[in-house]
C-alpha cells in the first residue's frame, strides 16, 4: 500500500486546508446575523430615506445572498461558499457604513468597524492566504475611501483608522500563521494516526500496551483473534492472565514486571523468544513474544508487546515432515517394482512371451501411477503458487459425472451408483471438474477398503449445482472431518501405510472448487462412511427489480412531501 | 369581499395548522423507529407560521377592520383547492387511507391549467402594479413576505419539477404532488399582497404580525436547505430506507 505523504505534504505547505465545518458554521451565522438584523430593523418606528434603504438593502440583498451562501456551503470545497461570503459582508458593510452616515448617523461610522474585523478573522480562518489578504486589504480600503464620501465632521480620524488598520494586519498574520501551523499539524497528527491505527489494525501480529502492573491499556484486533476472544475489547485485563505464556515447561512469571524484558528471556535478533499458551482447544499454542519497555517524560512506563503466532508455521513444519516422508514412500513403492521388473527383464533374457509382456505391463501400470502422483503435486504446487487461474463457462455436470463413474467402476470393479435428477448448466472449468470427481470418487475407493458401494449424487437448488460423492467406509470424526481440506493432512499416521496417498487430493479439490467461486464440505461419522459435497454457481439469473419502500412509511405526511419533492432514497 | 377574505384566510390558517399537527404526530410517531426528521421539523416551522400568518391577517380582517383587497381575495381562492385537496389527502392517508389519486395521461384540463398559470401570474403582476401605481410607499415592514415569495417560489419549483421528472415513467400525475405543487406558489402570491396592499396604506403592519413573518422566514429558509442537504446527501433523514430484514450474519468459511 502506498501512502500519500507526498502530495499531502505539498498541499499543506501551500495552503491551508479548509475547513469544511467551520465554512458551514460561518454561514449559518452569517445567515443568523442577517435576518436578525433585518427583523430588528424592521421594528424601529419611522424609519425613511437613506436608513430604510440600509435595511432594505439588507432585506432584499443580505439576507438572500447569505441564504445562497449557506446553501452553497452544503457542497464541500464550494468557492462560492468560502469566497462569496466575506466578499458580500465586505459589501454590506460599507454600504451600510456609507448609506447610515450620510443619513445623519455618524456614530455607525466607527461602529461598524468591528464588523469588518470579523469578516477579517473568519476570513483567515475559511479562506487561503492570498484571499484572505485579498479581504484584509478590502477591510481597510473600503472604510478609509468611503470617510472620503462624508462631510468632514463625520470623518474618522487617522487616530482611528491606524489603530484599526494595524489591528486587522496584526490579527491577519497572528490568525494565518495560528490556523497554518493548526492545520499543519492536525494534517501530520491525523496522517500519522490513521497509518498506525491501519497497521496495528490489519497486522497478524498481536500489539498490546501494559502498564507497569501489567494491566492492557491498548491492544489491537489480532489479540484478541490469537486468544480466541473474537471482537471483544482487552483493555483493562491482565496481561498475565489473559495469555498465561509459558517458556518450555516453566510458566512466565510477571509479578515482578513484565517476564519478556528479562535478560534471560530477551532474544538478541529482537525477532521474539518461542512461548506457548494453552488455546481454546486444550492444545499449546506457540507463540513468538517480545517487549519493550518506554519511559515517559512524566515517569510512567509502558511496556509495548509483541506477540506472533506461529501455529501455522510450525504446522507447516510438521506437515511438510510427514509429506517428505509420504511421497518418499508413494513413489518408492511404484520405482522399487519398476527397478525389479527392469532388472529381471535385463538378467533373463530368456524370458517367455507372456511373462515379458507382464513384466512389461507392471512396469508401465506403475509408470502411470508414479505420472498420477507427479502431476498431483505439481497442480498443488501450482494452487500454491496462485498460477491458478481458470476459464468457467455453462458445462453439463450430469454427462461428465456419468462418464467418470463408469471409468471408475471399469478400472477398480468396484460399483459407482450415480444418481443424477435433470441437473441444469453450472459455471465451472470442465478439466478441473473432472480432477475433481476422479479425487473425490478416488478418495471414496480408497477409504472404504470393505468394497462397500460408492453414490454419486447430483441435484441443483436456485443457486448451485450440489454433487455429493458418499462412501460407507472408514469415516472420520468431527476434528479429523475439520482439517480433511488441510495440504498434507491424512485422518492418522498409519494412514498413509494403510491407505497410501499423499495428503494433497482433498487439498487439491477444495482449491479447484474455489477457483470455481463454489464450495467445498464434508459430513462424516467415525465407521459409518463420509459424504464430500462440492457446489458449483448455477448462471446467474438477471436481478430482480428493486422492491418498492415500504407502504407502511408512505402514507405519512413527511415522507409523502419527501417523495413529491423529489428527495431521492437511500439505503440506511 | 371582507367577509370573504377574512373566512377564507380562516379556514387556510387552521388547514396549515392542521397540516403542522399532522406532521408533529407523524414526526413523534416516526421518532423511534427512524430518528429525528429535518425534514418534518422545518416542514413544521414552516405550517406554524404560515398558519398563524392567515389567521392574524383572517382575524384583522373580521375584527380590526382591515380593508381586504380584491387582489387578496383571488390569490386566497385560487390557492384555495389545492391547499384543501392535499389537506384531505392527508387527513385520509392519517386514517389508514392511500393519500393519493392518480391521474392517467395529461388530460386537457390539465394542459389548460399549465396554460392558464402563466396568464394568472400576468394577471396578478398587472394587478400588482396598477395597485401600487395608485401611490405608494414602501418601508422594511414589508420586506418578509417579499423573501417568502421567492423561497415559497423555490420550493414550488423543486416540486413541479419532480412532478415533471416521474410523469414520464409514471405514465401521469400524483393528485397528491400536484397539489403540493400549486400550495406553495400560490400561497407565495397570498404573501406578496400582503405588502402590495401595505405599501399603499390599506394594510397596517402591525408588530405581531411583523414577528410571524420574520419567523416564516427562517423557517422556510431551513426548509429550503433541508431539501438540499437532502439532495447532497448531506443529512441523515426518514429517506433512508430500513432494512426490511435484519441482515444475515457473514458466513464463515
Amino acid at each position: 500500500m502506498t501512502w500519500p505523504i507526498g502530495r499531502n505534504r505539498r498541499s499543506s505547505s501551500r495552503e491551508v486546508e479548509v475547513d469544511s465545518t467551520a465554512v458551514r458554521v460561518v454561514a449559518a451565522s452569517r445567515l443568523a446575523v442577517a435576518v436578525i438584523v433585518a427583523a430588528l430593523g424592521s421594528f424601529l418606528p419611522h424609519i425613511t430615506g437613506q436608513r430604510a434603504a440600509v435595511f432594505f438593502l439588507i432585506d432584499l440583498a443580505w439576507v438572500p445572498w447569505a441564504a445562497v451562501v449557506l446553501f452553497a456551503s452544503e457542497r464541500a470545497g464550494s468557492q462560492l461558499a468560502r469566497v462569496g461570503g466575506p466578499i458580500g459582508d465586505l459589501a454590506v458593510l460599507a454600504t451600510a457604513q456609507i448609506l447610515f452616515t450620510r443619513a445623519d448617523v455618524p456614530q455607525v461610522n466607527a461602529a461598524i468597524l468591528p464588523g469588518y474585523v470579523v469578516v477579517v478573522v473568519f476570513a483567515v480562518y475559511t479562506l487561503n492566504r492570498s484571499l484572505a489578504a485579498g479581504v484584509g486589504v478590502a477591510s481597510i480600503a473600503l472604510p478609509t475611501f468611503a470617510q472620503r464620501l462624508f462631510p468632514p465632521a463625520h470623518r474618522l480620524g487617522a487616530a482611528v483608522l491606524t489603530p484599526y488598520a494595524l489591528s486587522v494586519v496584526v490579527l491577519l498574520l497572528l490568525i494565518e500563521r495560528t490556523t497554518r501551523l493548526q492545520t499543519r499539524a492536525a494534517s501530520r497528527y491525523a496522517l500519522l494516526s490513521t497509518k498506525a491505527d491501519t497497521i496495528l489494525n490489519h497486522i497478524a501480529d498481536a500489539v498490546l500496551v501494559t502498564d507497569r502492573r501489567g494491566t492492557i491499556l491498548q491492544s489491537n484486533p489480532a489479540l484478541a483473534r490469537i486468544v480466541g476472544r473474537g471482537d471483544e475489547t482487552l483493555t483493562g485485563h491482565s496481561c498475565e492472565e489473559l495469555l498465561d505464556l509459558h517458556c518450555g515447561e516453566r510458566r512466565l512469571d510477571c509479578s515482578a514486571g513484565c517476564a519478556l524484558l528479562r535478560p534471560d528471556l530477551t532474544d538478541e535478533t529482537g525477532l521474539g523468544v518461542e512461548v506457548w499458551r494453552t488455546g481454546l482447544t486444550g492444545e499449546r499454542q506457540p507463540l513468538l513474544g517480545s517487549a519493550t519497555r518506554v519511559d515517559s517524560d512524566e515517569g510512567s512506563v509502558e511496556v509495548v508487546h509483541s506477540i506472533r503466532d506461529i501455529t501455522r508455521l510450525k504446522q507447516a513444519e510438521e506437515a511438510k515432515t510427514l509429506f517428505l516422508a509420504t511421497a518418499s514412500h508413494e513413489l518408492k513403492t511404484p520405482l522399487t517394482v519398476i527397478n525389479g521388473f527392469a532388472d529381471t527383464l535385463a538378467h533373463y533374457e530368456e524370458l517367455d512371451k507372456d511373462l515379458r509382456s507382464a513384466a512389461l505391463d507392471a512396469i508401465r501400470g506403475r509408470a502411470v501411477e508414479l505420472t498420477r502422483i507427479v502431476d498431483r503435486l505439481l497442480l498443488s504446487s501450482r494452487i500454491e503458487a496462485g498460477r491458478m487461474h481458470l476459464t468457467c463457462r455453462e458445462i453439463e455436470v450430469g454427462p461428465v459425472i456419468s462418464s467418470r463413474a463408469a471409468s471408475f467402476g471399469a478400472a477398480t470393479g468396484r460399483e459407482i451408483v450415480a444418481t443424477l435428477d435433470g441437473l441444469p448448466t453450472a459455471l465451472a472449468n470442465e478439466d478441473a471438474l473432472i480432477t475433481v470427481i476422479d479425487h473425490l470418487i478416488d478418495n471414496a475407493v480408497k477409504y472404504s477398503p470393505g468394497g462397500e458401494p460408492v453414490e454419486v449424487c447430483a441435484a441443483a437448488d436456485d443457486e448451485y449445482v450440489r454433487v455429493d460423492v458418499t462412501d460407507h467406509g472408514i469415516g472420520m470424526d468431527a476434528e479429523q472431518a475439520a482439517h480433511c481440506f488441510d495440504k498434507f493432512w491424512q485422518a492418522e499416521s498409519t494412514d498413509v501405510r494403510r491407505f497410501g496417498g499423499t495428503g494433497i487430493g482433498l487439498y487439491i479439490v477444495q482449491s479447484l472448487i474455489e477457483a470455481m467461486d463454489g464450495k467445498a464440505s464434508v459430513r462424516s461419522e467415525r465407521g459409518a462412511g463420509s459424504s464430500f459435497t462440492v457446489r458449483l454457481p448455477r448462471p446467474r439469473q438477471p436481478e430482480p427489480a428493486e422492491a418498492a419502500p415500504p407502504a407502511e412509511g408512505e402514507a405519512t405526511s413527511i415522507r409523502e412531501f419527501m417523495r413529491q419533492i423529489g428527495v431521492p432514497e437511500r439505503r440506511a | 369581499m371582507k367577509l370573504s377574505v377574512g373566512i377564507a384566510n380562516l379556514i387556510l390558517g387552521s388547514v396549515y395548522m392542521s397540516y403542522g399537527v399532522m406532521t408533529l404526530l407523524d414526526l413523534k410517531r416516526g421518532w423511534k423507529t427512524r430518528g429525528f426528521s429535518h425534514f418534518g421539523a422545518a416542514w413544521v416551522a414552516m405550517a406554524f407560521t404560515c398558519g398563524p400568518h392567515h389567521l392574524e391577517h383572517g382575524l384583522h380582517v373580521l375584527s380590526s377592520g382591515r380593508a381586504a383587497g380584491p387582489l387578496d381575495l383571488v390569490t386566497v381562492l385560487v390557492g384555495f383547492p389545492a391547499g384543501i385537496i392535499w389537506f384531505l389527502l392527508r387527513v385520509e392517508a392519517l386514517s389508514g387511507g392511500r393519500g393519493d389519486r392518480f391521474i392517467s395521461g395529461t388530460p386537457r384540463w390539465l394542459v389548460a391549467a399549465a396554460y392558464v398559470a402563466p396568464l394568472y401570474l400576468a394577471a396578478t403582476t398587472v394587478a400588482a402594479i396598477t395597485i401600487l401605481a395608485q401611490g405608494s410607499y414602501f418601508t422594511p415592514r414589508m420586506t418578509p413576505n417579499v423573501l417568502l415569495l421567492a423561497v415559497y417560489a423555490l420550493v414550488g419549483y423543486y416540486l413541479l419539477r419532480t412532478q415533471l421528472e416521474n410523469r414520464p415513467e409514471a405514465g401521469g400525475w400524483s393528485v397528491s404532488g400536484l397539489s403540493l405543487s400549486v400550495v406553495f406558489p400560490t400561497c407565495g402570491l397570498m404573501h406578496i399582497t400582503f405588502p402590495i396592499y401595505a405599501a399603499t396604506g390599506r394594510y397596517d403592519v402591525e408588530w405581531h404580525g411583523l414577528l410571524i413573518d420574520w419567523l416564516a422566514v427562517p423557517a422556510a429558509i431551513y426548509f429550503v436547505w433541508v431539501v438540499r442537504a437532502l439532495y447532497l446527501g448531506n443529512l441523515n433523514d426518514w429517506n433512508e430506507r430500513q432494512p426490511q430484514v435484519p441482515a444475515e450474519p457473514a458466513m464463515a468459511r
